[in-house]
């Protein structure tokens, strides 16, 4: 039922696929990486873009969707740091096989949505439930249509309050994410990509990740 | 005068002979090297010339060194002034000097013993003096602390360059060996707290449900975790309830053996 409702305003969204590579950075290394992200990246002269983000994950699950394995998630994000701001949604799909290894990155459907403050109660309402949140701190970088994120993951002592007394990091290092969001068929950003990512290679690993076996 | 030697005399004629004999050393090196630079330049290496050079340098201060010794008598209290000049060629002279000075003449005397600089030297050390001495003590300290300064400056500087490199150099060797910048279990912990949430496993360790069962099998556990929701959104409680009711007997109807 809830499938059907949404359906309509998903067909005036033209279809995104986000082509993704990922790793990790030492927090004692962040700064070296920043300074070459710099380097390498648009706007250097500028100072760094900074993020601030609450992330809480919704789920849900119907009789139809019990049978599987993976729930059905919506990604709800709210900018700390910018209060005024949109809300965000974010539906992300399962990591698409079919064309094996032969990609350089991970490629996943991927809709994003501005939204309004109340959409935690409207999920809540229509049935979803809060699987888990976290915040996401850290500096963004742009190269031409990538985007190059180092965060810092914070986990949530009591779910939904994002005091700093209640955030906790976790582990010791920042997520790097390298990826871009395109329209359905530009396999070419894929290679773009990897090389971008070799350029960073004794730095940081970005790699295909497999989240299946996470 | 030779029988009744005072003490003073004696100690004298031993220092002299000490003199002499360590000006001779200095002259024998000296005459050495310069028989080499004249005849062997060819094979002079620099090292080599520092070495002839350092010998000479440490003779030179033994003999200060000798000179400043207890021992030696004031020899400034000595008097040596020239009782006969002659313009014949005195053989005595010329073998003591080893034929550099063949007569003790009005010619040669002004040379060898004197004891202020010439005139012309004297009247240059004259000017300097003056012109020091016309500077005032404040403006004297200025131009030291300036002078000193500016030193301490180019010192700092050429220190700082040359520990910078160093450091870089250092940087190079350290990148060299490749330190590890990341940690393969670190990216697999926080890609999995993103993507799968896998942050509430950690952070509840004290639910024995949740550490339980495989990742397949959580629709138990989802029921488990409701009425911790549900306090979460305290706001629309009332059809909450409802929607989460149903949900609950689904996932019972699926799996009612992993009831308890």
């Amino acid at each position: 039922m809830e499938g059907s409702s949404l359906a309509p305003s998903l067909k005036n969204i033209a279809p995104q696929q986000e082509y993704l590579l990922q790793g990790s950075i030492l927090d004692a290394h962040r700064d070296t990486l920043l300074h070459r992200l710099r380097g390498l990246c648009d706007n250097a002269e500028s100072s760094f873009e900074m993020f601030n983000d609450y992330e809480a994950v919704y789920t849900l699950r119907n009789s139809s969707t019990t049978q599987q394995n993976d729930p059905f998630l919506f990604r709800v994000r709210r900018a700390l740091d910018h209060p005024d701001a949109a809300d965000h949604i974010r539906y992300l799909g399962n990591a698409e096989i079919g064309l094996g290894d032969r990609r350089p990155t991970l490629v996943r459907a991927c809709l994003d949505v501005a939204c309004s403050k109340n959409v935690r109660e409207f999920l809540t309402e229509m049935g979803f439930r809060m699987d888990h949140d976290y915040v996401a701190r850290g500096v963004f970088f742009h190269k031409g249509r990538m985007k190059v994120m180092v965060y810092k993951i914070y986990k949530l002592i009591q779910p939904g309050i994002t005091d700093a007394k209640n955030l906790e990091q976790l582990g010791n290092s920042h997520v790097v994410e390298l990826s871009v969001v395109a329209p359905l068929g530009q396999e070419q950003i894929g290679e773009d990509m990897k090389n971008f990512a070799d350029q960073l290679k004794p730095l940081v690993l970005l790699e295909k990740l497999d989240h299946k076996n996470l | 005068m030779q029988a009744p030697q005072s003490k003073e005399e004696k100690q004298l004629e031993v220092s002299l002979d000490d003199l002499i004999y360590r000006v001779r050393e200095i002259k024998q090196s000296i005459a050495g090297f310069i028989y080499k630079l004249e005849n062997d330049y060819q094979n002079i290496s620099w090292p080599n010339m520092m070495e002839h050079f350092g010998v000479l340098s440490s003779q030179l201060n033994s003999l200060k060194r000798l000179l400043k010794t207890s021992k030696m008598p004031l020899l400034r209290n000595y008097v040596l002034f020239p009782i006969l000049l002659s313009p014949e060629r005195d053989l005595h002279l010329e073998k003591l000097t080893e034929g550099r000075v063949l007569v003790f003449s009005h010619e040669v005397v002004p040379d060898y013993l004197r004891t202020k600089p010439e005139p012309e030297v004297e009247e240059r050390v004259q000017a300097l003096s003056v012109k020091a001495s016309s500077i005032t003590p404040e403006a004297t300290q200025k131009q030291l602390t300036m002078l000193n300064k500016i030193t301490a400056n180019l010192v700092d500087t050429i220190s700082a360059l040359s520990s910078a490199s160093e450091e870089r150099d250092k940087d190079l060797n350290a990148k060299n060996i490749l330190p590890q910048t990341y940690n393969t279990q670190e990216t697999n912990l926080l890609i999995g707290a993103i993507t799968k949430g896998h942050i509430s496993l950690q952070s509840e360790p004290q639910n024995p449900m949740v550490a339980g069962p495989p990742m397949g099998q959580m629709q138990p556990q989802m029921q488990q975790q409701h009425p911790q929701k549900l306090q979460m959104h305290g706001g629309g409680m009332g059809r909450m309830q409802s929607s989460i009711k149903t949900n609950i007997k689904a996932a019972a109807s699926s799996h009612p053996y992993q009831r308890p």
